[in-house]
């Protein structure tokens, strides 16, 4: 079958896209599920946190299966699995079931790790940043334009929306396996599935390289969905005076605008990524590599250069969010918000630009583990946030507690001229054999 | 820090690179749209994209 890599890069977008849309349609009716099941504080904060729950349990299983069955037919099963239990999420009358159901439906979260490893099967190390970003942003987005756009479109009436999203997922899903193609050449398809075993998943979670490339997508990633959880709340209880100082008196009203400054994050997160692997890009291609210690010797080291770099303007950022709030002022810590947003995507791009080239015989694998256990950091934040003797110094606290000592690692990790992903706990043929 | 500068000129990019590179671009277009827009709607008291208005 003809194709294109692009066509590949479109194929694996749109599934992600409408993943996403799928995982927080959930959040995005939030207000009527919560009425029309008279839910009590408690089953709706477990309802919101369950689509969190799957993530770093299920995306490597994910990247795995990627590798080994090739990332259409991974696809395929995602989306037939998750479009279904849409639908029948549309049909249900009781909490139980909604919250089954759609507990089912956010593991459409994994499809990250199923494109991931696929754009890295089509494109060349030379624009793998651009590619990469321009498949994760676009992907990204689904969840912000989700929240925008689904209570526009079906203002409360959730089940007519979860219908609809599962049927689009099932056509995109046979979309998908018909023009999909696992890879630019049968080798290739076929060394990612050799490596696929759980000896090599082994070898991949004990490398200190791929652990430092999870702290640091727990920095970004793990951060911009923890923002996501925890932002509007912070605007309200933080800021409350001064919002309602600008003219929104009810609660209702507040809440409104805590959410159109969390979606501001939000967006940013996600746009700004293709950039953000763009960049990478460059500095690959000007050979920048401003940083001591972290090595020169690599094909792929001002790609390294880049993400320490993003990893410290978040990290300034984080302790920019708590200086504002401190100051009072709503503008400010909105501004830095914006800039705060742009940062983490800066990380989230840069990151993603490493692992295939760093794990190019097992993309799905460390795909998995980096963009999988990496949520935990969602879970992690906001209960720091939320113990901060202040409310504003939760960032400072997790910059300076967290973020630091990440960077440190990530730094030392990256060290090694030869081959830093090789090593670990345990050496590389005390986990693959001799031959390896 | 001793910065490292030097181009690698033997890679060229294919055409469907400054494509994506457009679309990039229109993405982050969209994410500033997107900021200026809600904070303007929402410093002017009128709820931002995500609410109704009031």
């Amino acid at each position: 079958m003809g194709t294109h890599k692009v066509e590949q890069l479109l194929i694996a977008a749109v599934a992600f896209f409408w993943c996403f849309l799928m995982w927080f349609a959930t959040a995005a009716f939030s207000p009527s599920i919560l009425v029309k099941f008279e839910l009590t504080n408690t089953q709706f904060g477990i309802l919101a946190s369950s689509a969190l729950w799957a993530a770093p349990i299920l995306r490597p299983v994910a990247g795995f299966m990627a590798d080994r069955l090739g990332a259409p037919k991974s696809f395929f099963i995602v989306l037939i699995i998750t479009g279904t239990m849409s639908i029948v999420s549309s049909q249900v009358e009781s909490y139980k079931w909604i919250f089954v159901t759609r507990a089912i439906v956010a593991m459409a979260g994994v499809a990250f790790v199923i494109g991931i490893q696929h754009v890295a099967q089509w494109f060349e190390e030379e624009e793998m940043g651009a590619a990469e970003g321009l498949y994760a942003g676009t992907g990204n987005a689904g969840a912000g334009a989700g929240m925008l756009l689904l209570p526009r479109l079906y203002g409360t009436d959730f089940s007519q929306a979860f219908l609809h999203l599962g049927i689009v997922a099932i056509i995109i899903a046979f979309w998908v396996i018909i023009r999909g193609v696992s890879a630019k050449s049968a080798e290739q398809a076929a060394m990612a599935k050799r490596t696929a075993t759980l000896r090599d998943t082994a070898f991949v979670w004990t490398r200190y390289a791929a652990v430092a490339l999870m702290l640091a997508y727990a920095m970004c990633f793990g951060l911009e969905i923890s923002m996501n959880a925890w932002i509007s709340g912070y605007y309200k209880m933080g800021f409350e005076d001064a919002i309602r100082a600008l003219g929104f008196t009810s609660i209702e009203q507040v809440q409104i605008a805590a959410g159109t400054f969390g979606a501001v994050q939000s967006f940013n997160a996600s746009l700004f990524r293709p950039f953000s692997g763009y960049v990478s890009d460059l500095f690959q291609r000007r050979n920048f590599m401003p940083f001591p210690i972290i090595t020169k010797a690599l094909p792929y080291s001002p790609r390294l250069h880049w993400l320490i770099f993003a990893l410290l303007c978040v990290t300034t950022s984080m302790i920019g969010l708590t200086l504002a709030g401190l100051s009072g002022s709503v503008v400010l810590s909105v501004l830095v918000l914006a800039l705060f947003g742009i940062c983490v995507s800066f990380g989230t791009g840069a990151t993603f630009a490493i692992v295939p080239l760093m794990f190019k015989e097992r993309p799905g694998t460390a795909t998995g583990f980096i963009g999988g256990i990496s949520c935990l950091g969602g879970v992690l934040y906001p209960i720091i946030y939320g113990n901060a003797s202040n409310i504003h110094m939760g960032y400072a606290y997790v910059a300076i507690a967290i973020f630091i000592p990440i960077m440190l690692f990530y730094i030392w990790a990256m060290h090694w001229d030869i081959a830093p992903e090789n090593h670990g706990i345990g050496s590389k043929e005390s986990w693959l054999g001799k031959d390896a | 820090m001793g910065g490292s500068i030097g181009r690698d000129s033997n890679y060229s990019y294919e055409p469907w690179y400054k494509y994506g590179l457009a679309f990039l671009y229109f993405e982050m277009l969209i994410a500033v749209g997107v900021t200026i827009f809600s904070l303007y709607m929402a410093f002017t008291g009128k709820g931002g994209v995500l609410g109704s208005g009031h």
